[in-house]
């Protein structure tokens, strides 16, 4: 399973989580190895956000647990929380701070020298044609731009693990492309991404690991190539998670012609 | 449509409730609290059936002003209006305004204090109960009254959500609100003390009675009174208060409908390419927690309000020595000022709203974020102690009582540090999120609001009762007591402080994602 030695990236065991009646994650069960681009998909309310959430120190899991590269997310020190960096999907930002002041906050609250952090929030800033922006207060900043700080403030303490939520939401093709190139520079260099997306031709191109996940458990996992099986991951996704019928021939008061 | 959206309501406030557990235990104490009031309500309509119809239209007339007015200030000054059914969501459907308007107005009556308020108006038949005209006309003036305190609370919060729509406006606006809100309560002072001379009440319902405020709920009086035509005269007028503020809030709401998006923030966007705070405090967590939050009490009017209040609030004490009155009340001031920012800050996470992931990410300390939050209210306190104790001194010309003015200030503020440190990392209570109304409160909100804060202003208070009595002794003139009472705020104070941002920070290291859990469900 591993691409060189050490521990996994992330390792799930048994992780599960409910809300109320509804299980959201079901014993589930994860082996990110070092190194690895690592594609998270799945239908809308398969479970990915609530899993990348309990990874990561945000969601107390009912049971199981979590490491990154050897640690334990939940055992009370935050060891594990120094070697990850988060985008997390459908929170809000400190957005009452600027640009730079928000990347430099998430700096210094990790305890960094503040030299160092604004040196690379600064670099950051760049990297991601934010450097007019940043002196801008975030609340008025598009919603592509605001994906765009969040993944600085998630790089900014150069972390080994990298977890992203829905990266790649609302971002036009330039950021997008943008992000690429950070996040293939950030893989070439030794780092473990995660990333979840609704987008299979992305995945398809970007990550070389992918598990599909359907009602908060793990259905196919694997290198890319297995997992898609000769197929597109996005024949394969709909095939695995399947239930879709064809709905052309309904909803036919919709057509203008019948008007 | 009236029926439509009173369900919507409905519906919204259930599945609202259904999700958050600290929203329903609000509304259940607003309801016990409801049924307090208006228990003693009733008793006290029915009891006034048999006092005299002059002292029955005193007493209403006063009544029902003062709830009236309460209705059109308090969703302002104080805790803010549920806004649920926000307008401006029905932007994208087609419905007018006529028939949205009635609709919205209806809904505004489920809610405890609207079924509260109903429900004592139309108890006042019973009072009027005196002749069949009477009995007639007090229950359409009922409804006339209840009507308008909703249509009032409306307007004047539509006033204010149009006013805010620019944030560039915001910060002023706010500080205009805080000094209006603290010239009312010094006029309501004034009015408290006028209140005792004999005469005045009934001048006052003379007054109130044809003003908007009164005029519906003295209408059954005059009637009851013999005065027919004067009461139905006054009916028709008080139709016209409403029917005013209903165009008033229609010609607002279409600000609000036609331009929906803009209530989230104009795009005058706020530059500023420096590092601010983040620049000169300390390069360490709590260094950039203090930072951020002095940020914000810069750039958020939910915390500029507030902090405005702080600072004018207790140069109310200043009134009655400038009127005229009684001077003793100024040395009041630095107590009053060291009282109210030092538990201020006992919600603190909740303005954060889930932007506290940051702080779960990171892995910051509890203790850096404790002692990081208290860094406005400790900047701002260190500037006021001095001066209000100072100005309290001046005013009386007591100088021996500064150490026991300045030392009942810095206690109250230390413990209050301490309560805030363990109440924020303990439980959190629903506040407008950032760029939203700040007038705004979500149902059930406001009576866990009062509940919370009533709970850490008390236990402040007890836990310097001590540090009071000493700065009583001093006021005795025992000046050796009060320099104890400013060592025992040093030495008593800074314990409160070390142990209550030390166990706030255990509370918080166990329980930050469940406050991060509920942060996410109250919206």
């Amino acid at each position: 399973m591993r691409l060189r030695g050490g521990p996994a990236a992330l390792s799930l065991r048994d992780l599960s989580k409910s809300y109320g009646s509804t299980l959201a994650v079901d014993r589930l069960d994860l082996e990110v190895p070092s190194g690895s681009f690592f594609g998270f998909v799945g239908p809308n309310g398969a479970g990915k956000t609530t899993t990348l959430s309990m990874a990561t120190g945000l969601l107390r899991p009912d049971s199981g647990t979590a490491h990154v590269l050897g640690h334990d997310v939940w055992s009370g020190t935050s060891a594990a929380k120094r070697l990850v960096g988060i985008l997390p999907d459908g929170v809000r930002l400190f957005d009452r701070l600027t640009g730079l002041q928000l990347i430099c906050y998430m700096g210094l609250l990790r305890g960094m020298d503040r030299e160092v952090v604004v040196g690379r929030a600064h670099e950051l800033l760049d990297a991601l044609g934010l450097a007019e922006a940043g002196g801008t207060l975030v609340v008025d900043y598009s919603a592509g731009m605001t994906k765009k700080i969040s993944l600085a403030c998630a790089l900014i303490h150069a972390p080994g693990l990298l977890v992203l939520d829905e990266p790649f939401e609302s971002v036009d093709p330039i950021s997008a492309l943008a992000i690429r190139q950070i996040l293939e520079g950030y893989a070439a260099g030794g780092g473990t991404v995660i990333l979840s997306s609704h987008v299979m031709g992305l995945v398809q191109r970007l990550c070389d690991r992918v598990a599909i996940v359907a009602s908060g458990r793990v259905c196919a996992v694997g290198t890319l190539d297995e997992v898609r099986a000769g197929m597109t991951l996005e024949e394969r996704f709909v095939d695995l998670v399947g239930g879709q019928t064809d709905v052309r021939e309904v909803l036919t008061w919709l057509h203008t012609s019948s008007h | 449509m009236v029926a439509h959206i009173v369900a919507l309501k409905w519906l919204l406030l259930r599945n609202g409730l259904r999700r958050s557990t600290p929203q329903l235990v609000g509304l259940i104490l607003a309801g016990v609290y409801g049924l307090g009031v208006l228990g003693r309500g009733l008793a006290w309509l029915i009891a006034l059936r048999s006092a005299t119809a002059d002292e029955a239209r005193i007493a209403i007339t006063l009544a029902g002003s003062a709830v009236t007015l309460g209705w059109a200030l308090i969703p302002v000054i104080a805790y803010g209006m549920d806004d649920t059914l926000d307008p401006a969501r029905f932007a994208t459907l087609p419905i007018p305004r006529r028939r949205l308007v009635p609709g919205l107005l209806v809904s505004s009556l489920v809610g405890v204090p609207a079924v509260v308020t109903t429900i004592l108006a139309f108890a006042t038949v019973t009072t009027w109960s005196r002749s069949v005209p009477a009995m007639v006309v007090a229950p359409v003036a009922a409804a006339v009254g209840v009507l308008t305190c909703v249509a009032l609370g409306r307007v004047t919060s539509a006033a204010f959500v149009a006013m805010f729509r620019h944030r560039t406006g915001r910060q002023v606006l706010s500080l205009l609100v805080v000094l209006v809100a603290a010239a009312i309560w010094l006029a309501g002072a004034s009015i408290m003390e006028r209140l005792s001379a004999p005469g005045f009440p009934a001048e006052a319902a003379d007054v109130l009675g044809w003003t908007p405020l009164g005029l519906a709920w003295s209408a059954p009086a005059d009637v009851a009174g013999g005065s027919i035509m004067t009461g139905l005269l006054r009916l028709v007028l008080a139709v016209a208060v409403l029917l005013a503020a209903l165009l008033g809030w229609d010609i607002l709401l279409r600000g609000a409908l036609e331009n929906p998006r803009a209530t989230s923030g104009g795009r005058a966007a706020t530059r500023d390419p420096g590092l601010g705070p983040f620049g000169w405090l300390p390069a360490t967590p709590t260094g950039a927690v203090a930072a951020r939050a002095l940020t914000s009490w810069r750039w958020d009017p939910r915390y500029v309000t507030s902090g405005a209040l702080m600072l004018v609030a207790p140069l109310g004490l200043l009134l009655p020595a400038v009127t005229g009155g009684g001077r003793i009340w100024t040395l009041a001031m630095a107590p009053a000022a060291g009282f109210m920012l030092g538990w201020s800050t006992h919600n603190d996470i909740a303005y954060d709203g889930t932007a506290f992931w940051g702080h779960l990410a990171t892995g910051v300390s509890g203790r850096a974020d404790r002692i990081g939050r208290l860094a406005p209210t400790g900047m701002l306190a260190s500037a006021l102690l001095p001066a209000y104790a100072t100005l309290g001194c001046a005013a009386t010309g007591l100088w021996s009582l500064w150490p026991a003015l300045f030392g009942a200030g810095l206690g109250l503020l230390f413990t209050g540090f301490g309560v805030a440190s363990v109440m924020s990392a303990m439980q959190l209570h629903p506040v407008p999120g950032p760029g939203e109304n700040p007038f705004g409160a979500p149902p059930g909100s406001s009576a866990l609001t009062v509940v919370m804060q009533s709970l850490a202003g008390a236990t402040v208070f007890v836990l310097n009762l001590p540090l009071l009595g000493f700065g009583i002794g001093a006021l005795a003139g025992n000046v050796w007591m009060g320099w104890l009472c400013l060592g025992v705020a040093v030495v008593f104070g800074s314990a409160a402080l070390v142990l209550g941002t030390w166990w706030g920070a255990r509370i918080y290291e166990r329980h930050a994602p469940e406050l991060l859990g509920d942060l996410s469900r109250i919206r």
